[in-house]
């Protein structure tokens, strides 16, 4: 069989002359076949690592393996990706035909299997009949298809997408996550996504790398990354959370604005000073007495789905809660929560150990059931 | 933002078009006085455009003119596409300073350039004459090339030439491919320009020509100075006509250029 592993990065470090670094001792493997998401805020380092993996940039230290091969040192030209840009760079003095055919004109392929390749990428993205258009004449959605259908006419093992869908307007932009979704199934090989966009993230993605400063900050499936993140910056980043510090008494008790809670969580030290976790969407508005935690809304927006209130306890923690059910500005309300809507989170843990504590539980849940 | 010209600025625009083109037409339309002189027109005639075409001395001038203006005017554009092509290549302060050089050129006076010229010649050795008439107009236009192009590449997005080595082109195929198509209308502007600077040039020319050799404002110019004749306007009656085809040669072919860049939009 194959080797799963196509590309695969090894204490990777990318820093321009004496600016501090853009990459810090980064690794990580990606798999064959998979539609990975690279998710971070702008400077993160996310574009880098996909530079670094077109070959357009040099690592400072590190390897950088692609199939198997060492490539630090060989060109863009002469690696087996391709790359979707952010701002397409299609290039105007040509036509669609000539965009998509760019390469295979390169590789001095014969003109008939050149037609008929073309063709075919052009029907992959759905835009048959648009090989005699010129760039200029054609819509961002348009051109973007331009862009995908020139990337994978070479038939790459990897295709790099930069922000790919960054211009587009919101409802474009969701029918091309389908459609990226869709076609990267049907060809089976492996993109990787840059993105700052949580939630394109989330729906597009078998795994994502959320990125911060330069490191990777987790990495895992859409629902790992979103049920647990793996520290603050993860669960803030995405979706919406409200994060309070709390101390872990013991396995299965936590202890948040001055009350101790039942939770899911364990492994750590019994006392141990930790952060926890509970999404909007997990808190329900009940009256004051069911409650578990006594709040007094301060603000409400209507959201279309749902309302967003805004709400401080008597600590003066800010509470986010979504729910359906209407409560008017400056009223008493309880919050209620299960037990398994709480996440806690221990400070600077590394990732290793996080996916160990949880692996260690999870087991133990097999057990037990 | 109101589109409409006022009155007074339409007027204003005439007038000035009128101050640049009157002295034109005044000199092409006595080309044809029959009289002999520019103080009135007593009838129309041909003799002087009859006198100039059946000169062959004058032939074998404007013959020169055009050599030098088209060889000249060619080996500016390919030194200058490259000329730009480094500047564009070097990090901002280097890019900066060389652009300064560059501009420095186009500004300073031809007499400078000129007199500087006849130095180095007469220094180096070598003779007044058709080649150095050569050099230094290829010299002169070479900034002008350069200035031309610059922007264009600065246009250009830095994207493509990753795209381009992305999706497997060489150092050769990027510059000929991507680069070079997309600069093209910056080197055609660059060329025709050289090529304007060139035909009309005096000054240079005048210093660094020799015995035996001459071109059509050089030429004028002597011809001017030994008095008044509508041979003079013949002739540049006949220049004004070839730069004004020139502009339209190279309004046509930028136009097409550009509609296959711009596509057709509705």
């Amino acid at each position: 069989m194959e080797n799963a592993v196509i590309i695969q990065f090894n204490h990777v470090t990318k820093q321009y002359q004496n600016d501090p670094a853009v990459l810090k001792d980064v690794s990580f493997e990606i798999e064959r076949g998979k539609f990975y998401t690279l998710l971070g805020p702008s400077g993160c380092g996310k574009t880098t690592i996909l530079r670094l993996i077109a070959g357009f940039t040099e690592a400072t230290t590190g390897d950088i393996f692609i199939d198997g091969k060492k490539v630090n040192t060989i060109p863009a030209n002469r690696r087996q990706v391709n790359t979707v840009f952010q701002d397409y760079a299609l290039f105007p003095h040509l036509n669609v035909f000539e965009n998509v055919a760019f390469g295979l004109r390169i590789k001095k392929m014969k003109q008939a299997q050149i037609e008929a390749k073309v063709k075919e990428a052009l029907s992959f993205v759905n835009l048959k009949g648009y090989e005699n258009r010129e760039i200029s004449g054609m819509s961002g959605g348009q051109r973007q298809r331009v862009a995908i259908a020139r990337a994978i006419v070479n038939e790459p093992e990897v295709i790099l997408l930069d922000e790919p869908l960054s211009a587009l307007d919101l409802k474009l932009r969701t029918q091309m996550q389908y459609e990226l979704r869709e076609l990267q199934k049907r060809l089976g090989i492996t993109f990787i996504f840059v993105t700052h966009d949580q939630e394109e993230a989330l729906a597009m993605s078998d795994e994502i790398f959320v990125l911060n400063e330069g490191k990777i900050q987790q990495s895992g499936t859409p629902i790992d990354i979103y049920d647990e993140p793996i520290n603050r910056f993860v669960a803030d980043f995405i979706g919406e959370s409200n994060i309070v510090p709390g101390i872990m008494i013991e396995d299965f008790l936590v202890e948040f604005v001055g009350k101790r809670f039942d939770c899911v969580d364990q492994g750590m030290n019994t006392n141990e000073p930790v952060e926890v976790v509970i999404r909007p969407e997990d808190l329900e508005i009940t009256t004051r007495e069911q409650g578990k935690l006594q709040v007094t809304v301060h603000s409400l927006l209507f959201r279309g789905v749902h309302y967003e209130l805004s709400c401080t306890d008597e600590d003066g923690n800010e509470w986010l809660v979504h729910s359906t059910k209407k409560a008017a500005i400056g009223d008493e309300i309880g919050l209620y929560f299960d037990p398994e809507s709480i996440h806690v989170m221990r400070l600077g843990e590394s990732e290793e150990d996080f996916d160990r504590r949880l692996e260690a539980y999870t087991e133990e849940d097999h057990h037990a059931k | 933002m109101d589109k409409r010209t006022t009155p007074i600025a339409k007027i204003f625009l005439i007038a000035v078009f009128l101050i640049l083109y009157v002295p034109i037409f005044f000199l092409i339309y006595y080309s044809f006085n029959s009289g002999g002189t520019m103080s009135h027109f007593k009838g129309f005639t041909l003799d002087w455009y009859r006198q100039l075409f059946g000169d062959t001395r004058m032939f074998i001038i404007v013959l020169n003119t055009l050599v030098i203006a088209l060889l000249s005017s060619l080996s500016a554009t390919v030194i200058g596409v490259f000329g730009a092509l480094a500047i564009y290549s070097y990090k901002r302060r280097a890019k900066n300073t060389l652009l300064s050089f560059n501009n420095v050129l186009i500004v300073s006076p031809d007499v400078i350039i000129g007199a500087s010229f006849l130095i180095l010649f007469t220094m180096a050795g070598i003779q007044l004459g058709f080649m150095s008439v050569l050099l230094s107009h290829i010299a002169f236009s070479i900034p002008i090339v350069v200035l031309l192009v610059l922007p264009k590449l600065n246009e250009m997005r830095p994207s493509l030439i990753d795209a381009a080595r992305d999706l497997g082109a060489s150092n050769w195929h990027v510059l000929s491919k991507v680069v070079l198509p997309f600069i093209s209308p910056g080197i055609l502007a660059g060329f025709f320009m050289a090529l304007t600077y060139s035909l009309d040039d005096f000054a240079v020319t005048f210093f660094v020509t020799g015995n035996g050799f001459t071109t059509l404002s050089v030429e004028i110019y002597s011809l001017a100075r030994r008095g008044i004749s509508l041979h003079i306007n013949a002739l540049s009656a006949v220049l004004f006509l070839f730069t004004i085809v020139l502009v339209i040669v190279y309004y046509f072919i930028s136009r097409r250029s550009s509609m296959k860049t711009m596509g057709v939009r509705k």
